[in-house]
């Protein structure tokens, strides 16, 4: 696929034309470093300090607007003004400016990240925006006349002890992805605060992946009103915290709580009903933090450099390959850590030899410095081929490197010559020969 | 060859008149040759000097690689020349070819004559076909007649010639496998009917040796060459044919009973081998067979001629006439399963009905002559005393049938009366006529009204050939068939539709990107529009062909699949529903669907068939309306006329709203032969089900779904 | 069995009579075709063993002494005195034609060779 290498290319010559601000450019990150913050009140900027101060304190410059600023611009003379987009504005019905559902979704398009945060006030707009990306909110106001419009997920068993409320929506979450990409290295110890609306993805969907599920007991519906008729979305089918990666690599992800992020819920401690254990502070702060890591690709972001194949023994790369050739294929493929870009490793990187399909397919080895490496023999057809390397992991940016190489029949001079097994065969021709003139001679002087 | 009379009646004259006849010959093959250049020239004042069909581009890029020409223009007209020097060539071979059959220059000559118009071969080797096939039926036809030659002289340097004229064939067509499989036919043929001669030896001998190891010189033949089942039939025969000629040679030696049970062994090998030889022809048969008006539009009157020509070969049944009749016969059974073969009929079918033409117009002028020359009686000594002498002469030659010798005998005959210049030129025109003079006083004589007629009459059907002839090279074969005109009140309209659309997949698109097409137009996109393409012309790998087949048949979704793993990025169609351009995609359509589902079997072709009908109108399938061709083919085609109208099918189309959704269409030609569309790139995301919004949004999901499959892109 | 013996005996016997009749030029022809052949053999059964690995080597090998073989042998029909079809022939054309035809096949053989 073009676009993401096309991405990389256009970032690599914007870099290097410093006209990308220099916070983007002195570590030549995958991305760029200003985000924008959408808020429907500014009360939100200092109940969820926390989580921006975080966002701040790794390098992120965030400038906060109302969602309905009428100067809203996310871009200015066909430049993208914003690197990010921090969504935390779930009540509003439009955007100011000139920003709306589609210039958000060509923002996605165009390769940039966005956080999106609703809670059970969620608008259509909210809601079409994350349909868009592939997440459907609970909708069940629309089928359900006698119900509520607010449903939120409610949970019996595993809600939190601490839920002053009695109705079981603050849902202590554990149900998490094990990625370690996604979720960072360090294991998530507390249970996650949520409070807010469940979503739904379709399992068939292989770009949304349900980062914080529900537990089987839960169900979404209006914890106000009796519950008429059986909820839409029950049990582990209900996400409370997806994240898509598109397939140019822009990232989102979206909360069915906005209050996830907030400072309360990021201090708060939290003990699981039914559960012994009390922990000091609840995981909201890790999971918003790595999570909010991995969204603006200072985590799981691969590049893929130095391409380079030769003959075994020679270093120049050839225009072109001859059947039975032995050849080296070597590919970099480096991770943006935040700050710097480290070796990547991992043994399942493979590279394929195709034409039409694929004639080899072999593993990278790696030397734990980034560069992953295989030798391999042509096969005996020549044709048009390409090497494809196609790394798609989860929670890592995708890998496609392709690129043609034509592989041509021996040359009449280059079939291998005087092998031994043969010389009786030279022998026996040479012998003819000679024969042949002693023949001849005998032949014609024999009277 | 006729000069039996002039041995003893005119030995000095016969010399004169042989050069005479030599000159005559020479001139007529000049003009014959001139004839078979100027019908050749038609597409080029036709039209302009193009390389026009399909094939001949591969061909073009080829040389284009090796000294890269100023474009068409000279390669069209240098191949004029080279196409008529072949021919010319090819008559001259004709002509001993004819000789060595003791069928006289006239039947050589009218061979060549026919040849020269047969449309079948024009079709290939009109100016601007730049197609290895006229290269490789004259080196066919050559590599017969040296084959033929050996057979009479038994001459080693003949056989070394025919093995390097056979390795020509091998470097300029796949045909050649036809050489290599008919001539140890007709080898077993000869030892079968107890012809075997140690002259069919030298014929046969090294030329399989020589032959096989030139062959494996070839870098597309290869090890192929002693590999594969095609070849074994020559090295069957080769080690039979040491049997026998071991058998004879101890023959020869003593006569022991050994000889029967030689016999008897060497019968159940041959049997053997025809066994094993079936299979052979049965799967040369991939492409399609010929419908009985393309035989007769390629090979006209011929068609009539041939079984007389058989029969005259039969008169004296010599080996090389028996040659000629396998020749055909074979051939004919390989044009009957692959219309392209009918190129190796031709030259049979013209050799056969010159034999035929001359024996005819032999029997009636010589019936005419001698009706006159006892009409008018006014010179009985002359004729009576030729042909009473010449009789023995005559008998001995029927007797030894084909005898290159002969006419070396004749010229070392001793000269007695020194010249009769007066009566050279009849005599040149009468030449041919007493060879055998006193069978034909006994059989062959017709009355005078009948003959006459009866010349009038092959007059008249030899006008006839000509005009169609004529007539097949300027109007059906001289098209190009990447310009089209056709005619109107308004005059000629010209379709460059094809060439539009390479220009533009030359200037629009990336040097890299792949054109996917049907495989007719594979060579044309690569040399015109300079794209890879999937398939083309040359592609024998059944898969890759079957694989765009399926493709084509497939509904939109699962053919950007496949054409997505493929890499491709443009799919080309050609669509003559706009302008009646009968073979266009949708009328080979069937054909994608065949090949498509002998590999991929959930391609079935019932399911693009209504009651075992083809048709693309309101009554077509649902699997036909929704396949790929059918919807690249006719997108937006309702804008046109406001009904859909399609007139080549002659009906409205069934499906004439709808839209693509993994296609886009990015150029459709000015006269919409050609369309192409573009791959849509796989959406970036992927929407979840907004329940609230209409039906629309499930179709997507289910898209979704869909693609995932792939998880490459 | 003892009768087919002494046929067999007979007919060895006789054949080993009516060949000592051929004339020397055609014994040395036969020499020849015999070394070839025998040659031949002997290349069949090293492949048989070693494998046919270098195929085109072993192709030449065996074809250009077959060839030479099947090339002497002609030689043999086309100068034997017995024979009538040649009869006008010169042994010399016959003997030059015979030298072309080696030319080429050995000329092929050493292309095909290596």
């Amino acid at each position: 696929m073009a676009a993401p290498r096309h991405h990389h290319l256009a970032l690599a010559v914007a870099v290097a034309l410093l006209v990308v601000t220099a916070a983007a450019a002195d570590e030549g990150g995958p991305r760029g470093r200003r985000v924008l913050v959408l808020v429907d009140d500014l009360a939100v900027r200092s109940s969820h300090s926390a989580f921006f101060a975080s966002l701040q304190g790794r390098g992120l410059d965030l400038d906060f607007r109302l969602a309905d600023d009428p100067k809203l611009s996310l871009h200015r003379y066909g430049q993208y003004l914003y690197d990010g987009l921090v969504l935390f504005a779930p009540s509003t019905p439009r955007f100011g400016g000139s920003v709306d559902q589609n210039s958000i979704l060509e923002f996605i398009d165009a390769g940039h990240d966005m956080i999106l945060a609703a809670d059970s006030s969620a608008s259509d707009l909210i809601r079409g925006i994350a349909t868009e990306c592939g997440v459907d909110f609970d909708e069940s106001r629309v089928y359900g006349w006698c119900q509520d419009p607010e449903a939120m997920v409610i949970d019996h068993i595993n809600y939190a002890a601490t839920d002053a409320e009695g109705d079981h929506t603050l849902i202590a979450g554990d149900d998490l992805i094990q990625s370690d990409v996604i979720l960072g290295s360090k294991k998530i110890e507390a249970p996650v605060l949520f409070r807010g609306i469940g979503h739904a993805v379709n399992p068939s969907n292989s770009l949304v992946l349900k980062v914080l599920s529900a537990s089987p007991s839960a169900y979404s519906a209006n914890p106000k009103s009796k519950l008429a008729s059986p909820p839409s979305l029950t049990g582990s089918a209900i996400s409370l915290v997806s994240v898509m990666q598109a397939r140019n690599n822009a990232r989102v992800l979206i909360s069915g709580s906005l209050d996830l992020f907030s400072n309360r819920f990021l201090k708060s401690g939290v003990q699981k009903a039914g559960s012994k254990i009390r922990h000091e502070k609840a995981g909201n702060e890790q999971f918003v933090t790595e999570t909010s890591k991995w969204v603006f690709h200072e985590r799981g972001h691969l590049k893929a450099v130095n391409v380079k194949h030769n003959k075994v023994g020679e270093t120049n790369e050839p225009g072109m390959y001859r059947i039975n050739d032995d050849l080296e294929y070597s590919v970099e493929i480096y991770e943006w850590s935040g700050t710097s870009w480290k070796p990547y490793v991992a043994d399942d990187v493979q590279v394929q030899f195709y034409m039409m399909s694929p004639y080899v397919l072999k593993t990278l080895s790696t030397d734990k410095k980034g560069v992953f490496s295989t030798s391999f023999k042509v096969p005996d057809v020549y044709g048009v081929f390409q090497f494809k390397v196609e790394y798609q992991r989860l929670g890592y940016t995708g890998l496609s490197l392709s690129k043609q190489i034509p592989v041509r029949p021996y040359r009449h001079n280059e079939y291998e010559r005087f092998i031994t097994s043969a010389y009786p065969y030279y022998a026996a021709s040479f012998s003819t020969m000679g024969a042949f003139f002693i023949f001849s001679f005998v032949y014609l002087y024999h009277k | 060859m006729a000069e039996p009379e002039s041995s003893t009646a005119a030995a000095g004259g016969s010399r004169l008149r042989n050069a005479c006849g030599g000159v005559l010959c020479a001139f007529t093959l000049l003009l014959i040759g001139v004839l078979a250049f100027s019908i050749r020239l038609f597409s080029v004042i036709k039209y302009e000097s193009v390389i026009h069909e399909f094939d001949p581009y591969f061909n073009f890029r080829v040389t284009q690689v090796a000294k890269f020409s100023k474009h068409s223009i000279v390669s069209g007209d240098c191949l004029c020349v080279h196409c008529s020097n072949i021919l010319s060539k090819r008559f001259l071979g004709y002509l001993p070819f004819n000789k060595g059959e003791a069928k006289g220059t006239g039947a050589g000559l009218m061979a060549a004559a026919i040849l020269a118009m047969v449309p079948s071969y024009i079709s290939r080797s009109v100016a601007g076909s730049y197609d290895n096939e006229a290269v490789a039926i004259f080196a066919l036809i050559f590599t017969f007649y040296l084959y033929v030659k050996t057979l009479n002289t038994g001459s080693l340097f003949y056989a070394t010639l025919n093995a390097l004229s056979y390795f020509y064939m091998v470097c300029s067509w796949g045909g050649y496998t036809f050489i290599i499989n008919l001539i140890p036919i007709h080898v077993l043929l000869c030892i079968v009917t107890g012809r075997y001669s140690s002259r069919l030896y030298i014929a046969y001998a090294p030329l399989v040796i020589l032959g096989t190891l030139l062959a494996a010189l070839v870098p597309v033949v290869g090890f192929n060459a002693v590999m594969t089942s095609e070849h074994f039939a020559s090295f069957l025969v080769f080690i039979i044919l040491h049997v026998v000629a071991l058998v004879y040679y101890i023959k020869g030696l003593l006569t022991p009973r050994l000889f029967k049970v030689a016999m008897t062994l060497v019968i159940t090998v041959g049997l053997t081998y025809a066994s094993k030889y079936i299979p052979i022809i049965a799967s040369v048969s991939e492409h399609q067979p010929p419908t009985w008006p393309s035989y007769f539009m390629d090979i006209n009157v011929l068609a009539f001629l041939i079984p007389a020509g058989i029969i005259s070969c039969f008169l004296p049944l010599s080996d090389a006439s028996s040659f000629v009749v396998l020749y055909l016969v074979t051939a004919v059974y390989f044009s009957g399963v692959m219309v392209r073969l009918m190129l190796v009929l031709a030259p049979a079918a013209c050799i056969l009905s010159g034999i035929a033409l001359s024996e005819a117009f032999d029997v009636l002028t010589r019936s005419v002559k001698y009706q006159l020359s006892k009409l008018f009686d006014d010179s009985p000594a002359a004729s009576g005393d030729s042909s009473a002498e010449s009789s023995s002469a005559g008998t001995v030659s029927t007797n030894s049938a084909k005898n290159e010798t002969r006419p070396e005998k004749t010229e070392t005959a001793p000269k007695e009366k020194p010249s009769k210049k007066n009566r050279k030129k009849e005599k040149e025109v009468a030449e041919s006529v007493p060879v055998k003079p006193k069978k034909e006083k006994k059989l062959l004589v017709l009355p005078m009204e009948a003959s006459v007629l009866g010349i009038l009459l092959l007059i008249v059907l030899g006008g006839f050939y000509v005009v169609h002839c004529v007539w097949a090279a300027a109007e059906a074969y001289s098209a190009p068939s990447i310009v089209l005109t056709s005619r109107s009140r308004d005059g000629l309209h010209v379709f460059d539709d094809f060439r539009e659309a390479y220009a533009w997949l030359s200037h629009n698109t990336d040097v890299d990107d792949k054109v996917a097409s049907w495989w007719d137009y594979g060579y044309q996109t690569t040399a015109m529009a300079n794209r890879t393409v999937i398939v083309d012309n040359n592609t024998w790998n059944n898969t890759h062909i079957a694989t765009v087949g399926t493709a084509m048949s497939s509904p939109e979704k699962a053919a950007w699949e496949i054409f997505n793993s493929l890499d491709v990025k443009y799919v080309l169609v050609v669509f003559g529903g706009l302008v009646g351009y009968p073979s266009d995609d949708i009328n080979k359509f069937l054909w994608m669907v065949r090949i498509g589902g002998g590999v991929f079997p959930h391609i079935k072709e019932p399911d693009y068939l209504r009651d075992g009908n083809y048709r693309v109108d309101a009554q077509g399938t649902p699997t036909m309306l929704n396949c790929l061709m059918y919807k690249l083919c006719y997108y937006r085609f309702v804008e046109t006329d406001g009904k859909g109208f399609d007139r080549v099918r002659g009906y409205e189309i069934g499906k004439k709203h709808f839209k693509l959704t993994h296609f886009e269409e990015v150029f459709t030609t000015h006269h919409w032969m050609v369309r192409i569309y573009k791959l849509k790139p796989q959406k970036n995301r992927v929407r979840g089900k907004l329940k609230k919004l209409k039906s629309g949004s499930k179709a997507s999901s289910t898209n979704a779904a869909g693609r995932k499959k792939n998880p490459w892109q | 069995m003892p009768r087919a013996t002494s046929d067999a005996k007979l007919l060895i016997q006789s054949l080993g009579k009516a060949y000592a009749a051929t004339p020397t030029n055609l014994k040395i022809i036969d020499l020849y075709v015999v070394f070839a052949v025998a040659t031949a053999l002997i290349q069949v059964v090293y492949m048989g063993i070693v494998g046919s690995f270098p195929f085109n080597s072993f192709l030449s090998g065996v074809l250009s002494c077959i060839g030479t073989a099947v090339l002497a042998v002609c030689l043999r029909i086309q100068v034997n005195k017995d024979n009538k079809e040649f009869k006008d022939l010169p042994p010399e054309r016959a003997f030059a034609d015979f030298v072309l035809c080696n030319l080429v096949l050995h000329l092929v053989i050493m292309n095909f060779l290596g």
